[in-house]
């Protein structure tokens, strides 16, 4: 890089005239160690500029796991939510003819029910049967009535 | 966004986000704490984060916030800014050289206005373009040029006069 070319890009850049890759080319001149005797001030300003990109974070960034752990956890009350709903469908869709003990209990004592409430009205039957002879009675008592 | 998209997404710019904040807050330690602070925010804003053309710009302008605030409140608390000084007699008789010269241009740097410090490192280390910068900081493009120009001429006035200092 020819000398009066780098004088210029150097008046251009302290103006804050000059593009990136301009700004490129000079710090590339600066880091040969043929920089001319009168811009070996400069040097150091471009060195400094160079380096001060090798700078790096040396502490690790932490990040809150609370929310990692929700977002867990919002998945699993996805999956129950969805398992609920496919039970509920199941259980509509196939009714089973298996009674749980309760449902046996109930339906034995609705049969023993049903069977002492048809004897009860077949006692009441009998009951009705026999008061027909009243009816006859009625009816001999209207003719002598009359 | 989950945690691992977060993570390839804003991580990349960590060393970045560092180098912005120990500019402008000096203290290695402090720029730590700060940069795992802007990374707490940028996490709890995580949602938002997709709407924002490039997280990069987004997270330096949160960074560069951050470290504002950081000087106000320590202004406010009256707490002394230590400034290294670079005027030290001793290094004025030796001759400026390798890594004390780079130092001696950080040590300027110090002395720069926050504004001017923030657009050097964006531009002259970080090498954005002026257009990214301009959205960063919300400041027009010929504003950034003349701040960069004059922090740049502050430099090389000190650098010089340092300098002939020290060979002299």
């Amino acid at each position: 890089m020819e000398l009066a070319k780098i004088e210029t890009l150097l008046d251009a850049y302290f103006e804050g005239e000059t593009s990136l890759e301009q700004e490129t080319i000079l710090r590339d001149y600066f880091a040969t160690n043929n920089v001319a005797p009168h811009l070996a001030a400069y040097q150091h300003l471009f060195v400094a500029l160079k380096a001060a990109q090798e700078e790096v974070l040396e502490r690790e960034i932490i990040l809150p796991t609370v929310s990692a752990s929700k977002e867990t956890k919002r998945w699993w009350y996805g999956i129950a939510a969805s398992l609920l709903v496919v039970i509920g469908v199941a259980s509509l869709l196939m009714p089973s003819n298996q009674l749980s003990q309760e449902e046996q209990d109930a339906l034995m004592a609705f049969n023993e029910t049903k069977e002492t409430l048809l004897l009860l009205s077949k006692s009441f039957n009998k009951g009705t049967e026999e008061l027909a002879v009243l009816g006859q009675f009625t009816e001999s008592k209207n003719l002598i009535l009359k | 966004m989950n945690q691992k998209e977060f993570i390839e997404l804003l991580l990349p710019c960590k060393d970045k986000l560092y180098r912005l904040a120990k500019r402008l807050l000096v203290s290695s330690d402090e720029a730590e704490d700060a940069v795992q602070e802007v990374y707490l925010k940028l996490w709890k804003g995580r949602d938002k984060i997709e709407n924002y053309r490039s997280p990069e710009a987004f997270a330096i302008t949160m960074t560069k916030n951050y470290c504002l605030d950081r000087l106000k409140s320590r202004q406010a608390s009256n707490l002394k800014i230590v400034h290294s000084n670079y005027k030290n007699p001793d290094s004025i008789e030796r001759k400026i050289d390798g890594d004390e010269g780079v130092a001696l241009v950080f040590k300027i740097m110090e002395t720069l206005p926050e504004k001017q410090k923030i657009i050097m490192q964006l531009r002259d280390i970080e090498q954005f373009d002026f257009n990214e910068i301009a959205k960063m900081l919300n400041i027009n493009e010929t504003a950034i040029r003349v701040s960069l120009s004059r922090a740049r001429k502050v430099v090389r006035e000190k650098l010089i006069k340092q300098y002939n200092y020290g060979v002299s």
